[in-house]
């Protein structure tokens, strides 16, 4: 048996993962707890919280509203070692309320008294490159499509490379910063 | 005259009118006419207030009838970019969103002071989304086509109110002028047009751009109707804010002064540099008329530009902020993009763009003590076509709708007075040269345009019939 990516193991490890991922996306409560470690020391990292400890994780999950039911997979790799010690790492694209955006899960699975549990995983958003223009417009209750961000972000380029010459200019002290109010 | 009214000017109708030559309800059906036979093709008119027309035209003939004053612009076609309230009309300002408001009730006060004149409404003119344009190709109500050549742009903002003019389904038309909304029209249609003093004329009953830099004003055929339309609208008003409280000058009785003693000069420098030859020379044309031989630079010009554009963006983005949560799809997508943009503009940007502007006005204010009228180019280049994106400027190729108005930009932003004025050469698409002169200095400028009129130099013919009624 090689001892990494055993044929055996890796399938084992891929229905697993995979089995994960659809109770994922359907919310399956019940199903997500199972399959993680049923111990203190299991941890779960998610893109806001941190959950050390099957409890943590469990009560997690009961709380937890969807805000996506679709995953667009970008690339996955799955290392098994042995035959019970697996690491899965997955890239992949959800569909949130204001557009798609990317993400990544990495999972370390190991084999105990013959059923694969998750011991830790971390998921965190990748950055997308129009990131920040659409949080800055968000703050104003601005949500554009996805797809005129990167026109808005060229525009807001262009005026970023215009006000520079503006703001370096020495204007004297005493021009105050505001039109003159007159009340 | 009766063939071919529209050829007259507007103080030519009204002398015809007053003195009972003509009736009003003639002149109007003349023009009704004429719009119901070329606008199909010239698409310069969103609305057409038949109704209207035809009954203050019959109250201007019943005043005459009697004896009574009918005023100085009795029976005079105008019509008005439809960004201005006209009594039980749904001001669109060129949006679909604004097309669920609820009609005006009461004119704008430049409609109202007009009428008071005696002059007569046809209707709206289309215009760029909400004023943020200089093409007119409006995605709701199409584009507006240049009379001179009709695959070409009329200009923007108000391009309905410069096609009106040139195609002569106006005498008189109004627009207004945030960043050169006014001057270009004129300069790609070929006719007269004055961006007033900030706060001369009164923008209540308007639908806002750039509350800083906003200004109404005439497009005419000769300088005399511009004077006319200014007089008729001036005068303080409590609806707008930024109307100026002093008693404006009458502009049209000292239109035929000399203008003698007048110190013209050239702009030189960001103003003699880029663009197509064609508009430089035409500049040099005018000069020489006007015995120009001195030219002097402003300060920092790019930097006047700049600013401008800066409170244009933050003011904008904020007047639409609500519509751009609610729906973001309605806007035009040239301008949405732009106004989103404008949201994200950090607060020094704009306030450092106020402290320039009061700079700048200092500087001007300075240069004023040595000239009394600075002549430069309206806009960089002629008509383009209306697929054009780019022109050439100097040795580079930069982007149309973005720099059309680099030329006119920076004197807007301290609200100094311009009249656009046209220069036709025969077989050429005209284009128009910037008299600017010191705030309220309206008077002084027409006085320059009306000699330059006079001295064949500049003009504002119609456009070519041929072309035009080919396929009527």
């Amino acid at each position: 048996m090689p001892f990494h990516n055993d044929c055996q193991t890796l399938s084992e490890v891929t229905a697993a993962f995979e089995a994960y991922e659809q109770a994922l996306l359907s919310n399956d409560v019940a199903s997500l707890q199972n399959f993680f470690w049923n111990s203190p020391h299991a941890v779960r990292f998610g893109v806001t919280e941190q959950l050390y400890g099957h409890e943590e994780i469990a009560s997690f999950r009961q709380a937890r509203i969807p805000n996506f039911n679709q995953r667009q997979e970008l690339k996955r790799s799955i290392s098994t070692f042995g035959d019970s010690f697996a690491s899965v790492m997955y890239e992949y694209i959800s569909n949130y309320d204001d557009g798609p955006r990317p993400g990544r899960q990495s999972q370390t699975w190991v084999k105990i008294e013959g059923d694969w549990k998750i011991v830790s995983a971390h998921v965190s958003l990748a950055s997308e490159p129009h990131a920040k223009i659409r949080d800055n417009l968000a703050s104003l209750g601005l949500i554009p499509e996805g797809e005129n961000l990167p026109s808005i972000q060229k525009h807001f380029e262009t005026t970023a490379f215009l006000a520079g010459g503006l703001m370096a200019y020495p204007l004297p002290n005493h021009i105050e910063p505001a039109p003159v109010f007159q009340p | 005259m009766r063939s071919e009214i529209e050829k007259a000017t507007a103080s030519e109708i009204a002398a015809a009118v007053r003195s009972g030559d003509i009736c009003a309800v003639e002149v109007t059906k003349h023009f009704l006419d004429r719009i119901d036979a070329k606008n199909g093709e010239l698409n310069a008119y969103t609305l057409v207030t038949r109704e209207r027309a035809l009954s203050e035209s019959q109250a201007v003939d019943d005043i005459v009838a009697s004896g009574r004053d009918p005023g100085p612009l009795a029976g005079v076609p105008y019509s008005v970019k439809n960004l201005f309230d006209l009594k039980g009309e749904i001001t669109v300002a060129g949006s679909k969103i604004n097309r669920e408001n609820p009609p005006a009730s009461t004119d704008a006060t430049a409609v109202e002071r007009l009428c008071k004149s005696g002059a007569i409404c046809l209707g709206a003119l289309n215009m760029g989304e909400y004023a943020y344009d200089f093409i007119t190709n409006n995605p709701h109500d199409g584009p507006t086509r240049n009379p001179h050549d009709t695959t070409r742009s009329a200009g923007g903002s108000s391009g309905g109110s410069g096609s009106a003019i040139a195609g002569g389904l106006a005498s008189i038309t109004l627009g207004t002028d945030t960043n050169g909304s006014i001057r270009v029209p004129s300069s790609f249609c070929g006719i007269w047009g004055l961006r007033p003093t900030y706060g001369a004329l009164s923008r209540a009953g308007s639908f806002a751009f750039v509350d800083s830099l906003d200004t109404i004003g005439p497009f005419a055929r000769s300088p005399l109707d511009l004077a006319l339309s200014y007089d008729a609208i001036s005068g303080p008003d409590r609806r707008d804010a930024a109307c100026s409280k002093r008693e404006s000058d009458l502009v049209a009785a000292s239109i035929e002064t000399s203008i003698e003693p007048l110190r013209i000069a050239k702009l030189g420098g960001y103003f003699a540099t880029g663009g197509e030859a064609f508009i430089h020379e035409a500049v040099d044309t005018v000069c020489r008329d006007l015995g120009v031989d001195n030219e002097l630079e402003l300060p920092q010009p790019e930097l006047a530009r700049t600013a401008a554009y800066l409170i244009t963006a933050a003011e904008s983005a904020q007047r639409h902020l609500d519509n751009l949560k609610k729906c973001p799809q309605d806007f035009d997508p040239f301008i949405r993009d732009r106004l989103f943009s404008g949201a994200l503009i950090p607060a020094a940007w704009p306030l450092q763009a106020q402290r320039f502007r009061a700079w700048w006005k200092e500087q001007l204010a300075e240069i004023f003590r040595h000239v009394d009228v600075l002549i430069a180019p309206a806009t960089p280049l002629r008509a383009p076509a209306f697929e054009q994106e780019t022109f050439p400027f100097a040795d580079e190729e930069i982007p149309l709708r973005a720099n059309i108005g680099l030329f006119a930009q920076p004197v807007s932003l301290v609200g100094l007075p311009v009249v656009a004025a046209p220069v036709h050469l025969p077989g050429e698409l005209p284009c128009a040269v910037q008299l600017i002169g010191p705030p309220h200095s309206e008077a002084k400028l027409l006085q320059v345009a009306n000699a330059l009129e006079k001295s064949g130099i500049c003009s504002a013919p119609l456009a070519n019939q041929q072309q035009l009624t080919a396929d009527v």
